[in-house]
């Protein structure tokens, strides 16, 4: 789940797209989707983080809200079908 | 700040209560087991604490994944492009006359345009079928029965995939000739040997391009010349390789081509072949009927499936780069680990000329089956998930001339997009407890330990 942090588009924009897909990446129900969302979103970002040429930003941009957009969509999908069993990975860390 | 530290006392006091309560609750659970139904152990069991029984083991959680040859989760991302084709969009992509039937086709096609261009090939050349097994099928004997009447041979190799072995098996019966090229103890086959074995009659080369067990990359660009210059079709198994490894069909000089979709993070039951068209590559098809895909596979073409095989290959062509490397990082994690905590830990297969995803380990001195009996919080494999249920070592190994003990011993640790450095700590954690736990036990340990040979020991026989 790529996206881009551009100083072309308002830094605050970047920002907010960052927050928002580490918001929905920790809604997932399953271990291993909840950590990569959040890791390749983080690793997108830093990826990202030098693009100057404007269209590539935009292009990462959209690419970021579109990815968003589906980890929104999935995010419920995998909540409604969450076994009931936990990940043992989930149990023994808390 | 304040609040952590209040938690944090919170949470030990609750640990001390629940330690004091334990005993009372496994033993309570202990006697719900045993009055439970002999039915229910079969069956998928949530316990009452939290836990799961299946088949008579109790696991208290989900065990951590690590058998991605067997098959991969499928990818939000790919689900997320399957659903609508469950949904609303049912058409049948073979029907012309309506809206149903052209938006499933688009979709179909889209899904060919992105197979393609993960193996740099024509769309045109793309064959959707149920998976990898129909496509080595419709390979193997699909075009010796095409040409029958000229080629008479096969060249294929000893660590092939059973699908592909048992395809040939199949033409030996009816009279073809099958040549089953050994392999070297890395796993690799012998290039001089494989070109001095084609004959004037040979219609076809088949080697697997990752092994799907020890995870062998064979040398393609050097397979494909050869068989060129020899005239010879070249087909690979390509399932474990999709998506992991770049595949250029042009480079590698391959004629056909076998791939899946649920090793690359697709959905199951669905496969792709790719038949070469300059020159043309002809098969006999399996299925006769409507004439789908231009006639060499008939049957209505899963659209929700084939959408989320082009999505889950357009994706591994985005994230190639990206897996590969972690992956790789993950797997030195892994193999370091359990080298810096156990001796006689040896690796199957080439380590140069390997997938990274895939790491096959046999531990010395313990019995195989035990240690993945006892390794029941972490989902690993010793070989292929199709041969997992005998209990004869693979055949892989024994290829490799593996000796017999050390391949009972194996473990198949299997690394994916979505593994995390945690369950790899964990997994390593698991493992060496376990070998540590059995080697304990075990008196030929002990024996190598006070430097005895086991080799050299003449045991009597009864």
């Amino acid at each position: 789940m790529a996206s881009a942090v551009g100083s072309g588009l308002s830094r605050a924009e970047a920002f907010s797209l960052l927050r928002s897909l580490l918001r929905t990446a920790a809604k997932f129900s399953d271990y291993n989707i909840r950590e990569y969302v959040r890791r390749r979103t983080i690793d997108g970002f830093r990826e990202n983080r030098g693009l100057t040429d404007p269209s590539a930003i935009a292009s990462a941009f959209s690419e970021g809200r579109s990815q968003l957009e589906i980890a929104k969509r999935q995010a419920v999908v995998y909540s409604i079908y969450a076994p009931q069993v936990k990940n043992i990975m989930e149990l023994n860390a808390s | 700040m304040a609040g952590r530290h209040v938690a944090a006392r919170l949470a030990r006091s609750c640990r001390f209560r629940l330690a004091a309560l334990r005993p009372l609750s496994s033993a309570s659970a202990a006697v719900a087991a045993e009055s439970a139904l002999p039915l229910a152990e079969t069956t998928a069991g949530e316990d009452r604490d939290g836990g799961v029984t299946m088949k008579g083991v109790r696991i208290s959680g989900r065990p951590l994944y690590l058998d991605m040859q067997a098959t991969t989760p499928v990818d939000p991302r790919v689900l997320d492009a399957m659903m609508p084709f469950f949904l609303s969009r049912y058409g049948n992509p073979h029907s012309r006359t309506h809206l149903y039937g052209w938006e499933s086709d688009q979709a179909v096609e889209v899904a060919r345009a992105q197979v393609a261009a993960l193996i740099n090939a024509n769309p045109k050349e793309v064959f959707f079928t149920s998976g990898a097994t129909e496509s080595n099928n419709v390979s193997v004997k699909g075009l010796m029965h095409f040409y029958r009447n000229k080629k008479r041979h096969v060249v294929t190799t000893q660590t092939e995939h059973k699908c592909v072995l048992d395809s040939c098996r199949h033409l030996q019966q009816e009279g073809f000739d099958i040549t089953y090229l050994p392999v070297q103890k890395d796993g690799l086959i012998d290039l001089q040997r494989l070109a001095d074995s084609i004959r004037p009659d040979t219609g076809l080369v088949s080697v697997m391009a990752v092994n799907n067990e020890i995870g062998v990359v064979q040398p393609m660009e050097d397979i494909g010349r050869i068989c060129k210059k020899k005239g010879v079709f070249f087909h690979t198994d390509a399932a474990q390789a999709l998506g992991k490894i770049p595949i250029d069909v042009d480079r590698m000089n391959i004629s056909l081509m076998s791939l899946s979709g649920h090793k690359i993070y697709g959905p199951k039951g669905v496969g792709a072949l790719y038949l070469r068209r300059r020159p043309r590559v002809r098969v006999e098809p399996q299925m006769n009927g409507g004439g789908q895909e231009r006639g060499i596979r008939s049957g209505t073409v899963p659209t929700p499936l084939v959408v989320g095989m082009g999505a889950a290959c357009e994706l591994a062509k985005k994230e190639m780069e990206y897996d590969g490397n972690r992956i790789e990082a993950l797997q030195d994690r892994l193999l370091n680990g359990i080298r810096e905590k156990l001796d006689g830990v040896v690796i199957n297969g080439s380590m140069e000329h390997r997938y990274a995803g895939n790491l096959n380990i046999s531990f010395a001195y313990v019995e195989g089956e035990s240690l993945l009996m006892g390794l029941k919080e972490v989902a690993v494999s010793s070989g292929s998930a199709c041969t997992s249920a005998s209990l004869e070592p693979s055949y892989v190994l024994r290829a490799l001339g593996v000796e017999e003990d050390m391949a009972h011993t194996s473990i198949r640790f299997g690394i994916g997009r979505f593994t995390t450095e945690a369950e790899i700590d964990r997994a390593v954690e698991l493992t060496v407890k376990q070998v540590e736990k059995l080697r304990d036990m075990s008196p030929l340990y002990e024996m190598v330990k006070e430097g005895i040979d086991i080799r050299s020991i003449q045991w009597t026989q009864h």
